[in-house]
């Protein structure tokens, strides 16, 4: 049951930064703007870091589990 | 006419680049006459090793000249490649550890190794290989053409510019060619830290530096059409699969998996695979390059002064030109010039190992380990050569739209190459028939995109819009691979 569940984060580690990435709409707008930057363009750039982080956990908690994995 | 301080700036870190790349062939020794210790630097990278050399991948002329020019003629679309990057460290994170395991375990250098062993077909293997070496020398030509870019602006006022241009980048390849010799990803590997540690310093600098002496980006965001400041809802369905494409198609390019097999361990690979997507900070730096120069009147009027088709490719080094002082200029200029010349070397040894290993072993198979690792060092110089004849005879702007051509061919490969890793149930036919039928189908729809003429658009008009072209290829050849393989499965299961 444990390993199941394990599966299900790993996946979403994955899937939920894909998801935002693909779904344009989400985030192709003008505003709010940050330093005269458009939403698109920051968002996209500041993506970058949630996603890093997102990996990092995937990898790290594939590594804790890699015996059962 | 540029400054002498930007010259001797530039002079002065190439020849600490020189050095560096020949030093590789004594750093963490190995025996060199073993392929995977020239080829792969032994497997020993670690982490933060890895980290940087697939970043080297990254920061090629393509960040610094295609997607730039693209922001520049076309607008926000070409801002695809930030979520492109990301996305594709998720398909490496998922697949490629696994490609590492079964590397080590069974000795391949390359995806044509593993397809061999796998399908248990020379056929597909061979065509494997021969689609990675098309599909990379475009890639190299466009390292070249970010190259020479850094040298138009450096040289622009001068007489015979094109002349010293042409010299200087053929010069840069005979030590390139000489150092790749005799170190081989070693040499790549510590060139391209030093490479990237002047990028990172440059698009920091570029990023507190230009919005402040233009007046902040509302001022730049200003000066353009709407769009370049969101998409068009009709360009939504080109910008998704354009991420899609090219994130599935990177890493398949032969010089990724290099960078990949390199690494010392799964986990180190998987850590460095995870935090690569930072390195998509400073590629969207270099892309807002494009709409930033539209803000700097000196920069704007030194590009007037070239073809409208060529500005583009120009507009990352002129920008830092007319915005940075002089002495930084020339160390930024330096970082693109290397920036180019690093993952062509990267490049050029992938493409020897396929020739090598995947063609003209599996025509002569009993080439000792000796001739093996000659013939792969010959290569590899070779394809950089041609390379650089190509940018020489065709127009620079024609090297970026056969770079796109590449990434749709290269994308063909992965029916065999990920979903080989995983599933069972493919068959060897059905692959074969698939990557031909991807190939030709990828090509006539470029063709038709482009009216049969010179090559702009990788877009194909479908009812839901504008769409990469990779990806419709890619879902033809998926749907062969595996309804094909599933009717062998049915047929086979009726025989018995």
């Amino acid at each position: 049951m444990r390993i199941k569940k394990i599966h299900v984060i790993l996946a979403l580690l994955i899937l939920i930064p894909s998801f935002v990435n693909l779904g344009v709409p989400i985030y192709n707008r003008e505003s709010p703007e940050i330093l005269g930057l458009p939403f698109f363009y920051w968002f996209q750039t500041l993506w970058l870091f949630a996603t890093a982080g997102f990996y990092f956990v995937f990898a790290h908690l594939k590594e804790k589990h890699h015996d059962k994995l | 006419m540029i400054s002498s301080d930007v010259v001797i700036a530039f002079v002065s870190l190439f020849i600490v680049f020189i050095v560096l790349g020949f030093y590789g062939k004594y750093w963490r020794r190995g025996d060199l006459n073993h392929v995977h210790e020239w080829s792969l630097a032994g497997r020993k990278l670690g982490t933060t090793l890895v980290f940087f050399l697939i970043g080297a991948d990254l920061y090629t002329a393509y960040s610094f000249v295609a997607i730039p020019s693209g922001v520049f003629a076309k607008g926000s679309l070409y801002f695809f490649a930030i979520p492109y990057v990301m996305l594709t460290f998720g398909v490496a994170l998922v697949t490629m550890p696994r490609l590492w395991t079964l590397a080590r375990e069974k000795g391949y250098i390359t995806a044509s190794d593993f397809v061999k062993d796998r399908f248990g077909s020379s056929t597909l293997a061979i065509m494997i290989a021969i689609t990675g070496i098309v599909a990379e020398l475009p890639y190299i030509a466009l390292q070249i053409v970010g190259m020479q870019s850094v040298l138009t602006v450096m040289f622009s006022g001068f007489a015979n510019a094109q002349v010293v241009e042409e010299i200087s980048l053929l010069i840069a390849f005979v030590i390139l060619a000489a150092f790749t010799y005799t170190s081989g990803l070693r040499g790549a590997t510590l060139t391209a830290i030093f490479k990237d540690i002047i990028i990172w310093i440059t698009v920091l600098v570029v990023i507190i530096a230009v919005p402040i002496s233009i007046g902040g980006f509302s001022h730049a965001f200003s000066q353009v059409k709407s769009s370049y400041v969101t998409l068009s809802s009709s360009l939504v369905p080109a910008y998704a699969t354009l991420i899609l494409g090219s994130a599935l198609a990177l890493y398949l390019y032969p010089h990724a998996i290099s960078g990949v097999l390199s690494s010392e361990s799964a986990q180190k690979l998987r850590k460095s695979t995870a935090l690569l997507p930072l390195y998509g900070v400073g590629l969207a730096v270099l892309a807002l390059m494009g709409i930033l120069v539209f803000a700097v009147p000196s920069a704007m009027n030194f590009l007037s002064g070239f073809p409208e088709s060529s500005r583009g490719i120009l507009v990352v080094p002129s920008l830092i030109l007319y915005t940075l002082p002089g002495w930084f200029a020339g160390i930024a200029l330096l970082g693109i010039f290397v920036g180019g010349l690093v993952p062509a070397a990267i490049m050029a040894i992938a493409q020897a190992n396929l020739l090598t290993r995947n063609i003209i072993k599996e025509i002569k198979p009993n080439i000792s380990d000796s001739s093996e690792i000659k013939i792969t060092k010959i290569s590899s110089t070779a394809f950089k050569f041609i390379a650089l004849g190509f940018v020489f005879l065709v127009p620079a702007t024609y090297a970026i739209s056969l770079q796109l051509l590449g990434g749709i061919l290269i994308a063909q490969i992965l029916p065999a190459v990920l979903f080989g890793l995983y599933v069972k149930s493919l068959k060897k036919t059905p692959l074969i028939i698939g990557l031909l039928v991807g190939i030709g189908s990828g090509i006539y729809m470029v063709e038709a995109a482009n009216s049969f003429g010179p090559f702009t658009s990788s877009l194909f008009s479908t009812v839901f819009g504008p769409i990469y072209i990779a990806v419709i290829s890619l879902a033809i050849n998926l749907a062969i691979a595996f309804g094909g393989s599933y009717a062998i499965k049915k047929t086979q299961a009726l025989k018995t």
